[in-house]
């Protein structure tokens, strides 16, 4: 009784927040300021996905339908037919960004290690167009990748940042 | 019986039953790679290994008969063992580029390797890298990826006895090719690439284009020559990816020809109409069906009122199912008033006999048709019947076919000469002596004896007819042309006889006439009459394709394929085989043409199939109480009457005897849509002996000038060493080449280089 007497005169837990706070004041930081600053990357995030090209460009996918199969929200749509040396040949190959849960399946189930989960994760636009993405953006995301060429220029720097932590 | 003990459970199964067909009757699943039932055993992949009790070594389920009391046993900590070595052995040299073949998915080493749980092979893995074979147009051959089982090898040589392909080299240099690295000498049937367990021969025509997985299957019956066979139709969405065979199900077990495997490309051709049009003042219109349906019914309507319901005339293809047919009679008699209800097929012969009865047969002769071309299945039973029966078969034929092979007697000659071998063969068999009495006597004396011959040629028929009289088991096979050539008969709709079509269309009797499904202008019948087609006050034509006849109708409508609609068809047996629809073009099919006429005509018709069938069991005697899916019509006669005898001779004057070609992989109207088969065999070919040839001075591919009484043309050559000298061969479905037959199957030409 006493004691909360004591503590209702003299604001000791005010006094004690205020400390706290004081505290933090000399402290890092642990927020971001987005969209002023970016959230660093981590290894193994799972962003826009990427297919690898060999060195002379070609792709490394052989249409082999099985990311098509094992996509759980179905974004993935690939169309195969011979080609005219009686070779494997991908006529279409979209990935539905709308659609896509970022689940890491076709990554993990692709068996000539083609496809993969980038670091990009800005998909945001104004218009639904440029969600389907084709064979062509997403050989150009395995450049822009490798090559830390990023979509929000001013957040680069961290992100490249996180993607070699 | 013998008494057999297989993981502890009895079974009772017949002697000399192998361990593999024991065990499936004990409810117990061996793995097996290079077992195929309808083959002869083998024995070469050791995976289906069991363990009998007291006999220390493994036997291969698939090659060893049982014996009384023997017990076997199926699973075991060993077996597994030796069978994880069996596929650890197959998968040294198989190269692991599942992603890329086209088997993945359904691939029975693929599978094996999941079910005996081989993750890592223990030796060094030595995939060759031996080029794709391209050369055969329909069969991709990939020979590092094979196993060696032998199925393809096998079923060519027991099956199609064709003997394309062979082993080659031995031990670890064995590998499956042709005498010399020589292209594929083959029928195209694909019989090899239905028994591949992996992807060393591949579908050309589905190469790489989908995945088993995304397929959706339904099964159907093949919609092209009479044989109907049971097929399983794979699509997705609105295409059709392929067209597969059933091996559990149906009268082919599991058989097709090139026709059936790889011509199916005419369902999703983009040549195919989706419009239907109206042609008025010589210009064409698109138009929506109903809009196009209530000109033609207006246009029918008034050539009704002034020229009397008889002015109007029904043809229908043998393409059609027994419903739309059905429709299509009932259309014609009913709500247009008129009997004129023509095709190119009569009444005047029916099926006779079953496949199975010519598989069974002890004596087969087969009359003037190359019936492997024409009715491959039906070629295949005679086959089995001739090698593996071992029937003495005896074969009448200008030139030699692939039943030379197994053949016994092959006559062949000019086609006089045949003629007048076959009615002395005929004579014989009535009790003549002569130079057949050999060959007669073991047609009289055999116990199932059986005829094949072509109906469509009258003075064969008169023959076949001649045979049955003197000889009464023997059961005659009319080798039918179409998928529903039988069908649409007893629909009602092969009554008249199909000149008198031609007849009237020449006299100017018919002022409007609805064709369904049928390409009057390629029709021999009808050819030389097709041109009146154009002066007609309404020419209606119903055809998945512009065809040379929907080119001249004034209302053309396009119609489904048999993959496009469900119903029935009826096949050169007397079996009614239920279709299932497999995907939507979105077309009408003739049923609803013809229930749309009706009800414009103030008639009520029903398009729906069950409706359709209860009609048809109703008024169609035959068909009272059928089973629509694989029940056999059981027809009251072969010949309706005594066949009006011609002598069949070669009518004309010319230096060189012109027979009608069988088509090769062709059915003549809907395969010439299909671009791959069109890439072997696209348009007619004369084909000439190479003496001939020699004497004329050509060479392949030269063009040369056909003329004859009343028709003349110019074809490219084809040197064929098969063909008698005197003798040359056209086909006869192609619009450019209808015309020469119309007078008989056999006329006489000459050729001008």
């Amino acid at each position: 009784m006493m004691k909360n007497i004591f503590e209702t005169i003299f604001f000791t837990e005010i006094l004690q927040g205020l400390g706290i706070t004081l505290k933090h004041m000399f402290m890092k930081p642990v927020t971001y300021k987005y969209p002023f600053e970016a959230t660093p990357i981590q290894d193994r995030f799972r962003g826009v996905q990427y297919i690898k090209t060999t060195a002379d460009g070609r792709t490394k996918c052989v249409g082999c339908y099985l990311c098509q199969k094992v996509c759980p929200s179905e974004c993935i749509h690939i169309e195969t037919d011979c080609g005219p040396n009686g070779e494997r040949l991908i006529r279409k190959y979209e990935l539905d960004l709308s659609r896509c849960i970022y689940c890491g399946y076709c990554e993990e189930v692709c068996p000539v290690d083609a496809i993969h989960m980038g670091w990009e994760w800005n998909t945001v636009a104004p218009t639904r167009d440029n969600y389907v993405i084709n064979m062509k953006t997403l050989s150009q995301n395995y450049k822009d990748n490798v090559e830390g060429n990023w979509k929000n220029k001013h957040l680069k720097k961290k992100l490249v940042e996180g993607v070699q932590q | 019986m013998v008494t057999v003990k297989i993981n502890g459970k009895e079974v009772q199964v017949p002697k000399n039953t192998l361990i593999l067909e024991a065990a499936k009757e004990a409810g117990v699943s061996i793995p097996t790679l290079c077992h195929d039932s309808r083959l002869n055993p083998f024995g070469a992949c050791r995976v289906c290994l069991v363990e009998q009790v007291g006999n220390p070594k493994l036997q291969a389920a698939c090659t060893t008969p049982v014996t009384d009391g023997m017990e076997i046993i199926t699973q075991s900590d060993k077996l597994s063992r030796v069978r994880k070595t069996a596929i650890e052995l197959l998968l040294i040299n198989h190269p692991l580029d599942c992603p890329v073949c086209d088997k993945g998915g359904e691939c029975t080493l693929q599978d094996l390797t999941y079910e005996v749980g081989v993750t890592k092979v223990r030796f060094d893995a030595k995939p060759n890298d031996t080029p794709v074979d391209h050369t055969n147009p329909f069969i991709e051959r990939d020979i590092d990826r094979c196993v060696l089982c032998g199925r393809c090898v096998r079923i060519c040589d027991e099956v199609v006895n064709i003997q394309a392909i062979s082993f080659l080299n031995r031990g670890t240099d064995t590998i499956i090719g042709t005498s010399f690295e020589q292209p594929w000498n083959c029928e195209y049937c694909g019989q090899c690439i239905s028994v591949c367990p992996v992807g060393s021969l591949n579908n050309r025509i589905y190469l790489f284009k989908n995945r088993p997985w995304n397929l959706d299957r339904v099964q159907s019956v093949c919609g092209l020559c009479s044989c109907g066979c049971t097929v399983d139709i794979d699509y997705e969405g609105s295409e059709v990816f392929r067209i597969k065979e059933n091996p559990e199900e149906g009268i082919n077990h599991g058989y097709m020809c090139a026709k059936g495997r790889f011509g199916f490309e005419f369902i999703n051709s983009i040549q195919r109409e989706t419009a239907a049009q109206v042609k008025a003042g010589g210009e064409a219109k698109k138009v929506s069906f109903d809009e196009a349906v209530t000109v033609a019914v207006e246009k029918l309507k008034k050539v009704k009122e002034t020229a009397g319901a008889d002015s109007v005339a029904v043809v229908v293809s043998p393409r059609l199912t027994n419903e739309e047919a059905f429709l299509a009679a009932k259309l014609a008699k009913d709500v247009i008033g008129t009997q004129n209800i023509f095709s190119t097929e009569t009444s005047e012969i029916l099926p006779g006999a079953t496949l199975e009865e010519v598989e069974q047969s002890d004596c087969v002769a087969v009359l003037n048709i190359d019936v492997t071309e024409a009715n491959p299945i039906l070629g295949l039973a005679v086959r089995h019947a001739a090698r593996m029966g071992e029937a003495p078969l005896a074969v009448f034929y200008p030139s030699f076919t692939a039943l030379k092979r197994v053949a016994k007697k092959f006559v062949t000659g000019t086609p006089d000469a045949v003629r007048e071998a076959m009615v002395k063969y005929a004579d014989a068999v009535a009790g003549a002596s002569n130079e057949y009495s050999e060959l007669a006597g073991k047609l009289t004396s055999a116990e199932r004896p059986v005829v094949v011959f072509d109906p469509y040629n009258k003075a064969d028929a008169a023959l076949a007819q001649k045979i049955s009289k003197a000889c009464a088991k023997v059961k005659l096979v009319p080798a039918k042309s179409k998928n529903n050539s039988v069908g649409i008969v007893d629909m009602g709709c092969g009554a008249k006889c199909p000149t008198e079509f031609s007849k009237g269309l020449e006299a100017g009797k018919f002022k409007a006439v609805l064709v369904f499904g049928e390409n009057v202008s390629a029709r021999s019948v009808w050819t030389k009459a097709a041109s009146k087609l154009s002066g007609l006050e309404l020419l209606l034509v119903t055809d998945p394709f512009m065809s040379e006849t929907a080119a001249q109708a004034n209302v053309y409508i396009p119609v489904a394929t048999f993959a496009e609609k469900d119903g029935s068809f009826t096949n050169l047996e007397g079996r009614v085989q239920t279709i299932a629809k497999a995907v939507d073009k979105g077309v009408n099919t003739d049923a609803c043409v013809a229930s749309a006429i009706a009800k414009g005509m103030g008639s009520a018709l029903p398009a729906d199939v069950t409706a359709v069938r209860s009609m048809i069991e109703k008024e169609v005697a035959l068909y009272s109480g059928i089973d629509w899916n694989g029940g056999t019509v059981s027809y009251p006669y072969v010949f309706a009457g005594d066949i009006a005898a011609e002598d069949g001779m070669a009518k004309g004057k010319g230096k060189f005897f012109l027979y009608t070609a069988s088509l090769r992989l062709h059915s003549g109207s809907f395969t010439r849509w299909s671009p791959d088969l069109a890439k072997v065999y696209g348009s007619p070919v004369l084909e000439i002996g190479e003496e001939d040839a020699k004497e004329l001075g050509l060479a392949n591919g030269d063009k040369v000038k056909v003329s004859g009484e009343g028709f003349s043309g110019e074809y490219p050559v084809e040197i064929d060493k098969k063909v008698t000298k005197g003798c040359v061969a056209l086909p006869e479905d192609f619009t450019a080449t209808a015309g020469i037959f119309c007078n008989g199957k056999c006329v006489k030409a000459d050729i001008v280089k």
